[in-house]
């Protein structure tokens, strides 16, 4: 800010300060010729900053939001991460919705759905229903989109893709899905599944596909800047009527603390993803106003049985388990933003066990434990995990090594981004990691089949089983699960398989659920609830 | 000298060749990009068919003569994370990294210069210390330290400049630039500023050295005596010939920049080349990363060849054989 | 002037000059609170049992809050500062010192021999230096990371010698090329001297001052860069923390009013880099030969 100081021989004083009357007076000739032209440039400049500030006043119906994670594409099948999907919601509809703070199930783009037999799925579609584009909604689109699933190249929902057999358009506004195997959650997963236009997709350029959405939904884009910002527009046709607030920029900072910057300076109305250690001082700013919600998120330590290691024995397990001063972890590091987990599922997922307890924190009873199976010298192990994936996961992993070695075992910590983690999970080549999970169809049975049996390559299970963790009782258990349909008895086994896998057989070490922490700001009058999938739907948010 | 041209310009492509080919020797050590494709509940078969499709099953050499064929062809691939061309996601980031570069090489040039003229004219005042000592600060203290105490200072504390993007920016054909919003060109401050840092110090320190050098020199005392006004005889004749290894230095800089200003960029989230390098390391984004080491080595070997020619010229004691 | 001469002027210049000494005592007290970090630092912060959460973001001792012996306060993992500093500088030292060794000796032989046999070896070793060049150390560093799986002081090393040397042996092999014509040297080739001969006993010692310069700045731009590194994340691994990494744990307490734990390290680093920049300063202006002297 030197040059202000040489215009005028009081500067205002929201500018300096306090005056530093030797620097910057070096000043080489030329530029002394110039001082006169530069005060008016000043002014001028000035002048405009002004009236560019003024300028956002006028835009009443406006908010500015700041995510922590940027789009990677505008094709909605092409990334199938909450974040991706987040911003998917907004441009496009899927045949059902969840909405509401337990993520109820909900009519979308299909008014009705039924499931006349174990295999089929019938949607009767919303007549009415126009694209961005012009062009009307019908079972054609539906029909495109499912079966465009399966392609590897422009989708990520390959998975869901592959588990259809048909779809069968039966009149205009009627689709019947066929899937190969009875899957009990498949309606559970069609609010994840957006739905394109078939005639503007096939037409255009596949990179166009990539940077503009054509889809159904309460946005339209109107500009994306990457690596700047998202601007979206009302959609005035809407189906469920035009949303509240009129344009939404959305700005993805994946800086946390600059994030915090921004909402306190004042640029942003909402961010995601407040960072814990800086909540105190965000509740303590009048103009700010925290919002939280327990996530469904639960992060948790894998670890291996292969014989041979200290962790085949279940005692050793359970001594690690023990060694764990959990509470301190939610107090120190996650700042009081987390709830002890004592086990994977949630409370809203089908599965989950109120009658599961954690083990309680004892390091002494760990160390009997130890000395017990014969490690009373202890044992090496390497603990590894993300850096950059979940709320301080590189801190947590740090702090668990400390909580080992104080009872004995040296743990090395590798911690990578998750680009070279979530590789080395699929290989199943880890002793002992850590990871976060939460399942988006609410039934606990699919994240078992990925998370916890044995790794079969042929048939697809145990993908993210890390540590190869292998046992024979889980697995039987589980696949005796794939055919129970009827909710109340899916839960009922879900429930006994949960408590054998947490208590019995100790398959992880729980840790804690994640929260979603939110601000915005006070006095704007926003409205906004947050969603237990972490997504931002700027329908439901007003002001 | 036509011929040595002709044979660096070779050596530069064998150079690009060697270098996108050590990246895909690496690349096999780094990750399974296939598996960050393919969604959470992907099976193992599904995995197997993306790295098909991406023909990431087929020896290291088919790879890589496929690849060097298509970029002959223009196509460098497609981005792993966004799917849309690789080549073409680097150049859109190309006018961001460029206009900072070049605010911040004309800020340190400019800036460092002056001030080491000043400073080799009356080489005991007192201004010079403080000078001197600036210089000494601008070196020894690391950018992104510098980075972030500006921002702390003036985005934090006083609340007076953007802390991060590049703000409205506008565009012009295929060039999107922030020179032309009052926002993009406050936002272009605190970052050039911490970007030109280093490079006013070293610009400063240098022109100082060559100044004292000159300045000594008999043609200058020659002018003196004749009574050339001190204008003249500073900047016509003694500047004049400090400034080939300055303009040179500031050139080598500029091209280094443009590749490698990967700190700045992160630190203030600057849309700009630098930063799409980083996040495609930490997403293991292969044929972006192979893209940019690809065109960092041709700027740089371009920086370097012109540099190498423009020396000779200088010297005719350097003789290339 | 002989050589005793010369050394005894440079001497006389050193002790009457302040910044040289400022700098060297700098270096000195650093080099030594390094060489003795485990007697003089109350905690090994690197030592997973010794550090616990029981003490964390406790603030500098003379603040409220604060708790003796942890003088400088402690990060968020419960290690002292002051303990981590002192480890962090040794780290510092470690790579800086290494990487110039390793990174000058390749590089001045490679220089000589590319300066002095000119022709394809010059081509090919230029060639091979403007590659490597062109891999940002940091992607580098990065890409080991992936290899090996976990980072280490000793990654980060090689990381930076990779590209380092390339300075090394262009400034060699610019003054050979200088020298290379001059009458001395064509003597010796005419009365029929091996090469290995003129490059060992008249090339290198007349092209090596500028490279003394060089090396002095040079280690406080290792010591950067390795700050930079482990700062972004990719130097040294997460429980064994640099300067650099440091500064990047406490970034984001700033706004939370936790200053301590960004200061004093940045502090500390800035020193270091400045008393090697100021002996650095005081080495150039000697050996640079065409500068009138007083």
């Amino acid at each position: 800010m030197w040059w202000l100081a040489t215009f005028t021989e009081n500067p205002p004083v929201a500018v300096l300060p306090y005056k530093t009357p030797h620097r910057r007076r070096i000043i080489t000739e030329r530029r002394n010729i110039m001082k006169k032209t530069y005060r008016l440039l000043f002014i001028a400049v000035m002048a405009l900053i002004c009236l560019a500030a003024a300028a956002p006043a006028l835009a009443q119906s406006k908010m500015v939001v700041a995510q922590d994670t940027p789009p990677r594409m505008m094709n909605p099948h092409g990334d199938d991460s909450d974040a991706g999907l987040s911003y998917m919601a907004n441009f496009f509809d899927g045949l059902l919705q969840r909405k509401g703070a337990q993520g109820e199930l909900l009519p979308g783009l299909a008014v009705k759905w039924d499931h006349p037999d174990l295999l089929t799925w019938r949607f009767f579609l919303r007549k009415g229903v126009t694209f961005h584009n012009g062009n009307a909604f019908n079972a054609a689109d539906v029909k495109f989109t499912f079966e465009r699933l399966v392609d590897p190249e422009v989708s990520e929902f390959t998975n869901t893709g592959k588990q259809i057999e048909s779809v069968e358009i039966i009149d205009d506004y009627t689709v019947a899905i066929k899937t190969k195997m009875p899957i009990p959650w498949f309606a559970n997963n069609m609010h994840q599944v957006f739905i394109m236009d078939k005639e503007s997709t096939e037409s255009r350029d596949p990179g166009d596909v990539m940077v503009k959405p054509i889809g159904t939904g309460a946005y339209m884009l109107n500009e994306w800047v990457k690596g700047s910002y998202i601007r979206m527009k009302a959609n005035p046709d809407y189906w469920e009527g035009a949303p509240p607030v009129d344009t939404v920029e959305v700005r993805p900072i994946t800086e946390s603390s600059t994030r915090f910057a921004a909402l306190v300076s004042g640029q942003v109305d909402i961010v995601t993803g407040v960072p814990v250690e800086l909540y105190d001082k965000i509740v303590n700013n009048p103009k700010l106003t925290v919002v939280s919600r327990p996530a469904r998120r639960s992060i948790f330590l894998g670890i291996g049985n292969k014989p041979g290691t200290p962790t085949a024995d279940i005692r050793v397990r359970k001594a690690m388990y023990m060694a764990i001063n959990e509470d301190e972890i939610i107090e120190k590091i996650m700042r009081g933003h987390a709830a002890p987990a004592a086990q994977v599922p949630d409370p809203p997922t089908i599965g989950y066990n109120p009658d599961i307890e954690r083990l309680p924190y004892n390091p002494a009873a760990a160390r009997e434990l130890l000395a017990e199976a014969g490690y009373a010298d202890g044992f090496d192990i390497t603990l590894t995990g993300p850096n950059d994936r979940y709320v301080q996961d590189a801190k947590i992993a740090e702090a668990v090594a400390r909580y080992l070695a104080k009872v004995g075992i040296r743990v090395e910590l590798d911690v990578k981004p998750k680009s070279v983690f979530f590789p080395e999970v699929t290989k199943g080549i880890l002793d002992f990691y850590l990871i976060g999970w939460f399942d988006g169809t609410f039934d606990m049975g699919r994240t078992y089949f990925k998370l916890a049996h044995t790794r079969d390559e042929e048939k697809g299970m145990g993908v993210f089983n890390g540590a190869a963790f292998s046992d024979p009782d889980i697995d039987r258990l589980l696949e005796s699960t794939a055919d129970i349909v009827d909710p109340a008895q899916r839960e009922k086994t879900l429930q006994a398989l949960n408590k054998m896998a947490m208590v019995d057989k100790i398959v992880w070490i729980p840790l804690h659920y994640q929260e979603d922490l939110y601000a915005i700001q006070k006095g704007k009058g926003i409205q906004f609830q947050p969603r237990p999938d972490r997504w931002m739907v700027y329908k439901e948010i007003s002001r | 000298m036509g011929t040595y041209i002709l044979r660096r310009l070779i050596q530069g492509v064998v150079v690009i060749l060697v270098a996108s080919m050590f990246c895909f020797v690496i690349f096999q050590y780094m990750g399974d990009p296939a598996l960050n494709m393919v969604g959470q509940y992907a099976s193992f078969e599904e995995i197997r068919e993306v790295r098909e499709m991406l023909g990431l099953d087929q020896p290291i050499y088919v790879q890589y003569l496929k690849f060097i064929w298509n970029a002959l062809h223009g196509n460098f691939g497609k981005s792993y994370v966004t799917r849309v061309p690789a080549l073409g996601l680097i150049l859109e980031r190309f006018p961001a990294t460029f206009e900072l570069v070049t605010v911040a090489v004309l800020l340190a040039f400019f800036t460092g210069v002056s001030l080491g003229v000043l400073v080799s004219l009356k080489p005991y005042a007192m201004r010079n210390r403080f000078i001197m000592a600036l210089s000494l600060g601008g070196v020894s203290i690391p950018t992104f330290l510098i980075g972030i105490v500006l921002i702390m200072i003036f985005a934090a504390y006083l609340g007076l400049l953007p802390a991060f993007g590049r703000g409205d920016t506008i565009q012009v054909g295929f060039w999107r630039t922030g020179f032309l919003t009052i926002s993009g060109l406050r936002h272009l401050i605190l970052p050039a500023v911490t970007l030109a840092m280093y490079q006013l110090a070293v610009l400063l320190r240098l022109t100082r050295a060559g100044m004292r050098e000159v300045l000594t020199e008999e043609y200058i005392k020659t002018a003196w005596a004749k009574g050339l006004p001190p204008r003249k005889v500073i900047f016509k004749h003694a500047l004049r010939n400090v400034m080939i290894p300055v303009v040179t230095m500031t050139g080598l800089q500029f091209g280094e920049l443009i590749a490698f200003s990967i700190v700045t960029e992160t630190i203030f989230q600057w849309p700009g080349m630098g930063n799409l390098l980083l996040t495609s390391i930490y997403e293991g984004d292969q044929p972006v990363i192979v893209t940019y080491i690809m065109l960092a080595a041709l700027i740089i070997i371009t920086a370097n060849i012109v540099v190498d020619i423009l020396y000779a010229v200088i010297n005719p004691r350097i003789r290339y054989d | 002037m002989t050589e005793r001469r010369i050394k005894s002027r440079m001497l006389y210049s050193y002790l009457h000059d302040p910044s040289a000494i400022l700098g060297s005592v700098i270096l000195v007290l650093i080099l030594l609170a390094a060489i003795t970090a485990s007697w003089i630092t109350p905690q090994n912060p690197y030592d997973l049992e010794a550090v616990s959460l029981d003490y964390f973001l406790v603030p500098p001792v003379w603040m409220e809050g604060g708790h003796a012996p942890f003088i400088l306060g402690t990060d968020d993992q419960g290690r002292c500062i002051f303990s981590t500093i002192v480890y962090g500088c040794r780290t510092s030292l470690i790579v800086g010192f290494s990487v110039v060794l390793i990174a000058g000796s390749v590089g001045v032989v490679l220089g000589l021999l590319a300066g002095y046999y000119g022709g394809r070896l010059d081509a090919v070793i230029m060639r091979i230096a403007d590659t490597l060049y062109s891999f940002s150390t940091t992607l580098l560093a990065f890409l080991f990371l992936g290899i090996f799986g976990k980072g280490s002081v000793f990654i980060v090393i090689i990381a930076i010698c990779i590209a380092g040397w390339v300075k090394y042996g262009r400034t060699m092999r610019g003054s050979v090329l200088g020298i290379k014509q001059e009458a001395y040297i064509m003597a010796a080739r005419a009365t029929g001297a091996r090469d290995l001969r003129i490059l060992i006993r008249h090339l290198l010692p007349n092209a090596i001052p500028p490279l003394f310069v060089i090396v002095a700045v040079d280690l406080g731009v290792v010591i950067t860069l390795e700050a930079t590194l482990s700062f972004l994340g990719v130097g040294v691994p997460l429980t064994e923390p640099s300067l650099g990494m440091m500064v990047a744990i406490g970034k984001n307490y700033i706004y939370a009013g936790m200053w301590w734990m960004i200061v004093f390290p940045g502090a500390a680093l800035v020193l270091l880099v400045v008393g090697i920049n100021l002996f650095a300063d005081w080495l150039r202006e000697e050996l640079n030969p065409k500068i009138e002297r007083q």
